[in-house]
């Protein structure tokens, strides 16, 4: 006989029988011999042996094991997809701690996974619980041979008991492998195969992922009731998808500096849980925590976990979007102005730059970019810009801000950048566009205004913080008396020394003596305006812009020249300006009060302010 | 358009379009309405460019008998802003009863 090519299907009648039908197939030959087999041998060759025994204890030498679904039962997975939970046996072991992964959810409700049918286990991840249980996530699985060509239950198998279990992880791995965690595997993440990142679910915790960082946040940290604490986050990709990380106090110590944005990492056992999507634009469902568990090791083998993944919105489309949508964007930057230096209120300096972008939709928006992404911008020959988690806002109508945590990414390698570069050369260039966000007056938009009369009637400065407004008000009446005190005469120092009345001078902040000191003014003024007057305190900048002169002058004159101090507190009444203010309620022994501060002084935009007034007067009409 | 103000004094703000050779009268012109007269008492003893505003009478013909005049700068100080003007004059005449401009007649 010559050889040939042999069909050969195994037929299960009865335990420990099989009937083979074996078909020899040629053009002119078919025949067909049955053999009854009552070795039980040949129908577990059908099964990969010991494969329940390797799954459990998290081998790597497994190759696509084949198993039979004894039994799958459906779990009630409440608010989120229902789970599966399967019996494999290999013949000879049976294990009934197999979940099938969300992914593979609709081959159970096809019915495709039945009991008794055959399954090749293509992609699994073995986890192990706290109690020393194993449990074998099915990630990807194929079934070579549906139910009901199969006969029945393939061999006697037994439920795979470990050497030792319950007693925790140091003597899970029982006598035979007999290794301390310590010394486990030295391939990354220890037990773990690599899983995919849209895997994840807050049900395992054991788990490696293998992912680059495209987004690495700064470190923020906080102080409030419950003590301080920091956190810092990034967003990791891999081929399946991508995830929001966020690590907290001692995490924070332990990775990040290990973190670049760029890099691939294998991570495992952080925390899932369900995504706050209010802090990130990322498609998952979960988002994760580094804990004490977790582990975070560079990964040389980076080929096929892409770079970035962005969900791109049209310029255009902003407009439909709500105000503080994290969103990513690319454009054309069209224009763009110098960085800009601004105070927080916390007295630190922080630097900004704002740019307007374009897209194919024609449309214009501004962009914001803070702290060093803003210094080092530079937008010189229109390039393209990617922001990945910019924040939308209705400043101006619609504008964007990178935020803390968005990825500003600088003629990026990305299809979308060359489209838009061809569309700019051909045409954008010569388009003006039209821009989403409203030019700003010069009273730098988003003014609070109001008039005196409003501190009352509003209750300004009655809530747990301070409020802060503008107004446009007179001064008409400035108390010379105490406006001016001697402070220490160093730098960043303006506390009142104390006259030692031996020429020195004493500073109890500085701990130091000084043989002389610095005239600085508080100012005590009264301003008020067509409805209401107010007192207000002036310290050193705003004093001086009122008055016109330098407190060292001042203090000068004072000395030595009464009349002419005198006389520039009389010229400085009846001018008006715009006074931005800081109101709040103190109180002393009983007593509320007001109190008003002067953050800034400026003078009077007559055209802004006329526009403002004719715009409100309109206003006021139309809601008639 | 200054004919339905015959005989009523007008504060009249216009850009100065000619000045006649003779420094008696100029003629004002903003683009919308055609060019207005104005003449003086006296003639003039400056150089006359730029918004004016021009207080008088409006005459029978339709000129203006001024009064007294003012140079309103656009360059010096806080610059005059016209097109603001005209906006703040809507608001006023849509307004009269919160802008009761007008002369009190005594006796």
């Amino acid at each position: 006989m010559n050889s040939s090519r042999v069909q050969a299907y195994i037929w299960r009648h009865r335990r420990n029988t099989a009937t083979v039908e074996v078909r020899l197939s040629s053009l002119e030959l078919k025949h067909t011999f049955f053999f009854t087999l009552h070795s039980y041998k040949l129908s577990f060759n059908m099964l990969t042996k010991g494969a329940i025994e390797a799954l459990t204890k998290c081998s790597n030498d497994l190759q696509n094991p084949i198993l039979q679904l004894v039994n799958i039962r459906k779990i009630d997975g409440g608010s989120g997809p229902a789970r599966f939970r399967l019996m494999m046996s290999d013949g000879q072991h049976s294990m009934s701690s197999f979940m099938l992964s969300t992914q593979l959810n609709p081959m159970a409700e096809d019915n495709r996974l039945a009991p008794n049918c055959i399954c090749q286990l293509k992609r699994s991840v073995t986890n192990v619980l706290k109690d020393g249980r194993r449990v074998v996530v099915i990630l990807d699985m194929e079934v070579v041979k549906s139910a009901d060509e199969v006969a029945g239950k393939i061999g006697e198998p037994q439920p795979y008991v470990e050497g030792s279990m319950n007693k925790g992880p140091s003597r899970a791995f029982g006598g035979k492998m007999g290794m301390p965690p310590s010394a486990m595997p030295s391939t990354p993440g220890g037990s773990s195969k690599i899983v995919p990142i849209a895997s994840l679910n807050p049900y395992q915790s054991k788990w490696t992922i293998r992912a680059r960082v495209t987004n690495k946040s700064g470190i923020r940290t906080w102080s409030n009731s419950r003590g301080d604490g920091k956190l810092f986050s990034m967003e990791i990709v891999d081929e399946s998808g991508e995830i929001r990380v966020t690590a907290f106090t001692q995490e924070v110590d332990k990775f990040y500096s290990i973190i670049e944005t760029g890099k691939v990492f294998y991570i495992s056992k952080g925390s899932l849980k369900i995504a706050n999507k209010q802090y990130s634009s990322l498609k998952n469902d979960y988002e994760m925590t580094l804990n004490g568990e977790s582990t975070i090791i560079p990964c040389e083998d980076t080929q096929d976990v892409p770079m970035v993944q962005c969900n791109f919105v049209s310029i255009a489309d902003l407009q439909a979007r709500e105000k503080d949508t994290i969103l990513d964007v690319i454009g054309v930057c069209k224009s763009v102005s110098d960085v800009t230096r601004l105070n927080t209120k916390n007295n630190r300096e922080v630097s900004k730059r704002t740019l307007n972008l374009m897209d194919q939709s024609g449309k214009l928006v501004e962009v914001t970019l803070w702290g060093e992404e803003a210094e080092t911008f530079d937008g010189s020959g229109q390039p393209i810009l990617a922001i990945k988690g910019a924040k939308l806002s209705d400043y101006g109508g619609r504008s964007l801000s990178a935020s803390f945590s968005s990825t500003v990414m600088v003629n990026p390698d990305i299809p979308e950048a060359y489209k838009l570069r061809g569309w700019y050369d051909k045409e954008g260039h010569s388009m003006a566009g039209q821009s989403l966000t409203e030019a700003r007056t010069g009273g730098g938009g988003n003014t609070n205004w109001k008039t005196l009369a409003d501190i009352k009637t509003e209750h300004l400065g009655h809530g747990d913080k301070a409020d802060y407004f503008s107004c446009i008000a007179t001064i008409v009446y400035i108390r010379k008396e105490n406006c001016l005190y001697q402070a220490c005469p160093s730098q960043d120092c303006n506390k009142k020394v104390v006259d030692q009345q031996n020429g020195m001078f004493r500073c109890e902040k500085c701990d130091k003596e000084f043989p002389n000191f610095k005239y600085r003014l508080i100012l005590s003024a009264n301003i008020a305006d067509y409805g209401d007057n107010q007192w207000v305190t002036c310290f050193q900048e705003s004093a001086e812009a009122i008055l016109g002169q330098n407190a060292a002058y001042l203090g000068q004159l004072k000395d030595s020249n009464e009349a002419a101090f005198e006389e520039i507190f009389q010229q400085a009444n009846f001018h008006t300006f715009v006074f931005r203010n800081r109101v709040k309620l103190e109180t002393y022994n009983d007593e509320s009060r007001i109190k008003a501060t002067v953050m800034e002084v400026k003078t009077v935009d007559h055209k802004e302010y006329s526009k403002r007034l004719i715009m409100n007067i309109r206003k006021m009409a139309s809601a008639q | 358009m200054l004919s339905r103000y015959i005989s009523r004094p007008i504060c009249f703000v216009r850009r100065v379009e000619k000045v006649h050779p003779t420094g008696n009268s100029f003629s004002l012109s903003d683009g919308d309405w055609s060019a207005a007269s104005v003449e003086l008492n006296e003639p003039l003893d400056e150089e006359l460019s730029g918004v004016v505003e021009v207080l008088g009478m409006v005459s029978n013909k339709g000129t203006i008998m001024a009064s007294a005049y003012n140079i309103l700068r656009e360059d010096k100080g806080i610059p005059f802003n016209l097109e603001l003007y005209n906006e703040v004059l809507k608001v006023i005449h849509d307004f009269p009863q919160h802008y009761p401009f007008g002369i009190a007649t005594s006796g």
